[in-house]
């Protein structure tokens, strides 16, 4: 790969900075040239691999990833290192970014009902003392979304980091998606479109009350008769306007200085049920949806209607789907498709069809799901990827399904999911394909900590280690 | 031979080796001969959409409906034998299709530029088949009449006592000494006003559309059922009481007509249809005095509107003519008990099973009776009675030449994998011709699978037979529609081709058609119309 450069002056830039760094904190320099630099502490860290698969262009042959501030800051072809930053030399490993598992119920335990409750959250489950975290850690899920249980329309997903030691602490983005599901019947629809119409009820509100303040304001300002005054409101307004797009999190204030002046229109703040779909219309969240067939397809526009929200599709890959029948729908649409990566069958037959292929040839996306939702899923969940590209699944394809499709899902795709600049360094080292069946995965790094391998803090109790060193040799 | 073909390279063939081909061949501008049928009187047409397409179809109104008109979907089914179903045989004649209602039937029809063309040069041609009494499996739920599932059940599970098969002979007791023993349990249903109104809210604001129904929300347009339903040139079935059409891959117009059928019981205890009948007495009353209490209401403004709160809705909507009342029966004296209430309250009874109907066929056919019969039912006499008893193949015959409305059912209402082989909906045509077996004609067979269920679902102006103005619902098959050994080969629903054997899995290696229709080869197959033919070349396998 050639080496833009832009990419070269982010790492000349960098590397001045460390140097400046090394200079002006003299600890480790001082204590003798080839001392160990602890990975993950906030000085940069360098890691030189045999080969990296980005997720977003390509993969890149002797890639360097420079890591910093448990981002990525720099990576290339060869890239120079600078004297001073930490490297750690691994020729024989193969990064990718971290795995992201969009749709799990790990470590959660609770029913659900199936009514229409967008306002419970996911992350009020979450529990941050569990084992299954380091788990999830060790078999490279590095991004995990929590779904809430039930049916209908159960609530909004969490995502999480798997470490931390408070449910704050695990936390990524919280609501990540609107759950809802629907399939072919009265009861499912209806639910979701009580939730439009409680929107809807909301919108009428605010509009009524519009109108009244107006109304109020024409009155005032014609006994007043202060021009003065009038500019100043109308100021005002405009900046109520700029505020108003924040989102509702600004309205509780809203609503204190609404008691101070008056004069101001606030708009009442939606219900907790209408709260999500009026997000959700607003583009400010997303919704994941939940079907069962090709047939709750056509079930699902005929409730959103003229409706104009981003969902992405979570289809479960039974053995007899027929989604083939709307896989052109989709793919018009670009839908983004969250599923397994398996082989299905087509109806009454044994005749094989590779759906996710399908479906990426049409123009759809395709984010992956493990077949189960355990850790052994999760530890398998590439191997299985890596099935289908040998079904002919393209295999950026199958790379971008099992990292940056499902972060997308997770509305995270600008933070993760890929190894590009500005990104978290969430990686993995294998010690070869990570989509081949024998490949192991030899490290963990999460936001610019190893977490597990031989580079990890565990690991690094021992006073040399022979693959870490500071840098200019 | 040829057809002796492994199923394994099953290609989907491309769209020309199907028949489908593009206009050019049918330029022969003629004279039309459209079929001049005129659309049956329908007390129920709630569509007169077929009427105001042709009229203003060359879009001389507004701008938007000038776009529509250009995007007008032409389809046509050209060279077969065009059955009608209304006794019409036109052999080598086009059926022409806009927008899925039928345009004109006859020979030299001129096509429009962009008509879809099936070639069914050599086909047989018969209108889409009506499954009465059906459970494809391709969409739940419905009500039976009114929205009253409850109460039907209530109903249903009050009066039937197994113990109670063969009730004495005065079942029509009159109602004043039955009017003591109307069961009190039955819930009474105060709403009887809702019918057809529930759900009417304010629309304006909404984005979608979006109405709930539980037929149309449960559809499955693509299921596997659906497919052997339309293999079987089944365009129309009963859920439920109500009527649904097999669409493929979409769910607009799926339900033709909702809660029509209203199901009552006429079996079992003494006292269950003495109640019923009471009802009936309850309701015609409350009708009396609401007439006469329209009169004299301008008059006398003192005049009180009768009370319906003791009126049975259901059997109130029979009366009005809004439902049709069917019941299930088999034994000549529930049948005739069924007939002389429909005669003493002037409503036309739907009977389904009327195994004995062939001894009381007259008693059913004055009362205006339907019956939904299954030709190869088998029930043995009652030896306990001297009069004629039990089932008979005739029995079709018998009671369509008594005038009863003859509709024919397959024993068992689903598609069955399991089962009873051949009893199941995919041997709906076997079972009419069955009833041919008993004497029935061959016309009235095919009407007894089409346009009879039509008639009882009340349907019969959209379904049913090939006329202009209907749905153009097409079974497409290689021979006698009745003979075990024809194949549908193609099915058309309201002017596209929802099922082409070729193309699906279930029977595409039975008898495939000939590859690439190259002229001359096929010419001598498909001048080959003789019923049957076909099916016969084909034996053996």
């Amino acid at each position: 790969m050639v080496l833009t450069e832009s990419m070269q002056m982010i790492l000349s830039h960098t590397a001045l900075a460390a140097l400046g760094l090394a200079l002006g904190a003299p600890a480790p320099v001082a204590s003798g040239a080839p001392a160990p630099v602890a990975p993950g502490s906030s000085g940069p860290v360098a890691i030189r691999v045999g080969r990296a698969e980005t997720a977003s262009h390509g993969a890149i042959e002797h890639a360097v990833i420079l890591v910093e501030g448990g981002k990525i800051t720099a990576i290339g072809q060869d890239l120079e290192i600078a004297r001073g930053i930490a490297i750690v030399d691994r020729p024989e490993w193969v990064a990718m970014p971290g795995l992201v598992h969009c749709w799990s119920r790990l470590g959660q335990d609770s029913d659900g009902g199936s009514a229409l409750e967008p306002q419970i959250r996911a992350s009020a489950e979450l529990f941050a003392a569990q084992d299954v975290w380091k788990k999830l850690l060790e078999a490279g899920v590095t991004t995990l979304g929590l779904y809430p249980a039930g049916s209908g329309v159960p609530g909004q997903a969490v995502a999480v980091r798997p470490a931390g030691d408070t449910p704050q602490a695990m936390t990524v983005a919280d609501p990540a998606y609107l759950m809802v599901y629907l399939s072919a019947s009265s009861a499912a629809k209806k639910t979701l479109r009580e939730g439009f119409d409680k929107a809807d009820e909301y919108d009428e509100k605010v509009a009524k009350e519009k109108e009244k303040w107006e109304k109020e304001q024409e009155k005032k300002s014609k006994s007043k008769k202060d021009d003065k005054k009038d500019e100043k409101k109308e100021e005002e307004k405009k900046e109520e306007k700029k505020d108003s797009t924040a989102g509702r999190d600004g309205e509780d204030e809203k609503k204190d200085e609404k008691k101070e002046d008056a004069e101001v229109f606030v708009p009442p703040a939606p219900d907790e049920k209408a709260a999500p779909f009026v997000d959700w219309r607003a583009g400010r969240l997303r919704a994941l949806v939940h079907i069962g067939k090709a047939a709750d397809w056509l079930h699902l526009l005929d409730v959103l209607g003229e409706e104009e929200v981003e969902f992405d599709l979570r289809v479960p890959m039974r053995d007899d789907l027929d989604l083939y029948y709307v896989i052109d729908q989709l793919g018009e649409r670009h839908v983004r498709v969250v599923c397994e990566p398996r082989i299905t069958f087509m109806v009454n037959t044994r005749r094989e069809r590779d759906l996710p292929a399908e479906l990426a040839a049409a123009g759809a996306k395709v984010a992956f799901v493990p077949r189960i939702d355990s850790i052994d899923g999760c530890k398998t969940f590439a191997k299985q990827a890596g099935e289908l590209v040998g079904w002919g699944l393209d295999r950026e394809v199958a790379l971008r399904a099992l990292t940056l499709e499902p972060a997308a899902v997770l509305g995270l795709d600008e933070r993760l999911g890929s190894l590009d600049v500005g990104k978290d360094a969430n990686i993995l080292f294998f010690d070869g394909d990570p989509l081949e069946a024998a490949t192991e995965l030899e490290s963990v790094m999460l936001e610019g900590r190893f977490v597990t391998g031989p580079d990890s803090s565990s690991a690094r109790g021992r006073p040399e280690h022979p693959a870490t060193h500071s840098g200019g040799q | 031979m040829k057809h002796f073909r492994s199923a394994a390279p099953l290609a989907w063939p491309p769209a020309d080796s199907v028949g489908l081909r593009a206009l050019g061949a049918f330029g022969v501008v003629g004279a039309l001969c459209a079929l001049a049928a005129a659309l049956p009187p329908s007390p129920v047409r709630d569509d007169p959409k077929p009427q105001d397409e042709k009229q203003d179809g060359k879009g001389s109104e507004d701008g938007e409906k000038k776009e529509e008109a250009e995007k007008d979907r032409w389809f046509a089914a050209v060279g077969g034998d065009v059955f009608t179903g209304n006794g019409g045989v036109l052999r080598g004649a086009t059926v022409l299709a806009k927008n899925g209602k039928i345009d004109q039937i006859g020979f030299d029809v001129d096509l429009p530029p962009e008509t879809e063309v099936l070639d069914a040069t050599g086909y047989r041609v018969y209108p889409g088949l009506v499954a009465i009494s059906a459970s494809t499996r391709v969409t739940q739920g419905g009500m039976m009449d009114g929205g009253d599932e409850e109460y039907a059940e209530a109903c249903c599970s009050e009066f039937q006592d197994p113990s109670h098969v063969h009730e004495p002979e005065d079942a029509d007791a009159p109602p004043e000494v039955a009017a003591g023993a109307a069961p009190e349990a039955l819930p009474a249903p105060d709403e009887i006003d809702e019918i057809g109104e529930s759900g009417a809210a304010d629309e304006a604001k909404r984005k979608s559309s979006y109405e709930p129904n539980d037929l149309r929300d449960s559809y499955d347009p693509f299921a596997p059922y659906l497919i052997l339903a339309l293999a079987t040139g089944i365009t129309t079935a009963e859920q439920s009481g109500a009527a649904v059409k097999l669409k493929r891959g979409e769910l607009e117009g799926v339900v033709l007509r909702e809660k029509y059928l209203s199901t009552f019981s006429w079996t079992g205890a003494q006292a269950g249809k003495q109640a019923l009948r009471k009802k009936f007495v309850d309701a015609a009353q409350y009708l009396r005095d609401y007439t006469a209490w329209e009169e004299v209401k301008e008059k006398d403004k003192e005049a009180k509107e009768p009370s319906k709160k003791d009126v049975d809705s259901k059997v109130l909507a029979v009366l009005q003519g809004r439902a049709r009342a069917k019941f299930n029966a088999n034994g000549a004296a529930d049948l005739v008990g069924i007939a002389r209430l429909a005669q003493d309250f002037g409503f036309r009874p739907v009977i389904e099973g009327c195994v004995e109907g062939w001894t009381v066929a007259s008693e059913l056919g004055r009362a205006g009776a339907a019956a939904i019969v299954t030709a190869r039912t088998r029930r043995d006499k009652d030896e306990h009675l001297s009069r004629d008893g039990g089932s008979s193949i005739e029995n079709a015959a018998v009671l369509h030449d008594h005038g009863v409305q003859v509709a024919i059912a397959s024993g068992s209402t689903s598609f069955d994998m399991s089962g009873i082989t051949g009893r199941d909906l995919l041997a709906l045509a076997i079972e009419a011709g069955f009833a041919v077996r008993g004497g029935m004609s061959d016309e009235d067979a095919l009407a007894s699978i089409t346009i009879v269920p039509a008639r009882i679902l009340g349907v019969e102006h959209r379904v049913g037979t090939l006329e202009v103005g209907k749905d153009c619902d097409l079974a497409i098959t290689d021979g006698d529609l009745l003979h075990y050994q024809t194949l549908i080969h193609w099915t058309v629903v309201e002017g596209k081709v929802a099922y082409d054997k070729q193309k699906e899995i279930y029977f595409a290696d039975i008898r495939p058609r000939a590859e690439a229709p190259a002229e001359s080869d096929t010419d001598a197959a498909a001048e080959d119309g003789e019923p049957g033919a076909n099916g016969e070349t084909a034996g053996g396998d």
